[in-house]
């Protein structure tokens, strides 16, 4: 009987890996349920290259199968949380970089705000979004500040927003204030001749 | 009735003898015309839109698409033998972009990558065992793997 379930197991792998051949390099205790993840992802409409990469994220920094097989799945679940806040038109790296956000912490109602109020790709704005609250900057603070800065600023200006955020916390200021001030001096920069 | 028909077919035509040269004087009143012969101009050009469509090719798999960035990416790694620039951008592959020591500036590592809008995970490796984030960029969110990720978006516009 064990045979046979081991039989089973080693099926699957083969077929999992004949699907997605990169899955050949994952931990074969992975394989089949990451290849499972893979499939229910690709039946929904959802880009699967994410979860391969973070399989094989994973699968080279030597972590074991479970961490790896949850990873794979908590990453299924933000994409699709993502796409569902973002509308069916969003671009695979919008998701992507919507799921980023969403782990970070900001709320989902932030990235269909964001839909609304910035012309696509929103691919920067969301991970500019993710960045700030990976940089301890609080959720609420941070969403207030791309949206207030999405209808106008370009990809770039959103860049240089972050960094001198980042700048600003690396030098000992509270995340928050930071911020803040930080969009004070965009919106002063945003209207010529105002002192 | 038949016989009689066939008698005024087979009766020698009556021309007049100036016809010829009236038919010939409304002929040269008449335009010149240009023979157009599209199969054989399509011929004469099929080379050389063969060789356009080739070079065109060549171009298009030469170069990186048009909204492809190239990325350096650095790192300070002193007393390290091999640095691994290994990421999604290259299947978390440590043998696909070896890092390049920068001799002049010290013990500073460098790779330079073609990159697509988008956002990507990526980490330095080591000596093939020591992970290192990229201390310039904002970190990955930890999925337990027990090594550190950094991440770099790039912008589509």
């Amino acid at each position: 009987m064990k045979r046979v379930a081991l039989l089973a197991v080693l099926m699957v792998a083969t077929r999992a890996a004949a699907q997605e051949p990169r899955l050949e390099r994952v931990d074969p205790a992975a394989r089949a349920p990451v290849a499972a993840l893979l499939d229910s992802a690709r039946a929904t409409g959802l880009s699967t290259e994410p979860l391969i990469q973070r399989a094989l994220e994973g699968t080279t920094k030597g972590a074991p199968a479970d961490r790896v097989i949850a990873a794979v799945r908590r990453l299924v679940a933000d994409l699709g949380r993502a796409r569902e806040a973002l509308g069916p038109s969003a671009a695979p790296p919008e998701i992507e970089a919507g799921a980023a956000a969403l782990r970070a912490g900001a709320p989902p109602s932030v990235l269909t705000q964001l839909r609304v109020a910035r012309r696509p790709p929103l691919t920067m704005a969301l991970a500019v979004l993710a960045d700030l609250v990976a940089s301890g900057v609080p959720a609420d603070r941070a969403a207030a500040a791309v949206l207030t800065l999405a209808s106008t600023a370009r990809d770039a200006d959103l860049l240089e927003f972050r960094r001198a955020v980042e700048r600003d916390i690396a030098l000992g200021a509270p995340p928050a204030a930071a911020t803040a001030v930080r969009l004070d001096a965009s919106a002063r920069a945003a209207r010529p001749g105002r002192p | 009735m038949f016989d009689r028909i066939v008698a005024h077919l087979r009766a020698p035509v009556r021309i007049d003898p100036a016809f010829d040269e009236r038919v010939m004087a409304e002929i040269a009143t008449l335009p010149a015309l240009t023979p157009v012969r599209p199969v054989a101009a399509w011929r004469r050009l099929a080379p050389l839109a063969g060789l356009a469509v080739a070079a065109t090719a060549l171009v298009l798999i030469a170069r990186p698409a048009p909204s492809t960035r190239r990325l350096q990416f650095v790192v300070d790694a002193p007393q390290a033998a091999t640095v691994s620039l290994v990421g999604d951008f290259n299947d978390w592959d440590a043998a696909r972009t070896p890092m390049r020591l920068l001799r002049a500036d010290g013990p500073v590592w460098s790779a330079v990558v073609p990159l697509a809008p988008g956002r990507y995970r990526y980490a330095f490796l080591v000596n093939g065992s020591r992970w290192l984030p990229d201390s310039a960029a904002p970190a990955g969110s930890d999925d337990g793997f027990g090594a550190p990720s950094s991440v770099v978006t790039v912008s589509g516009t």
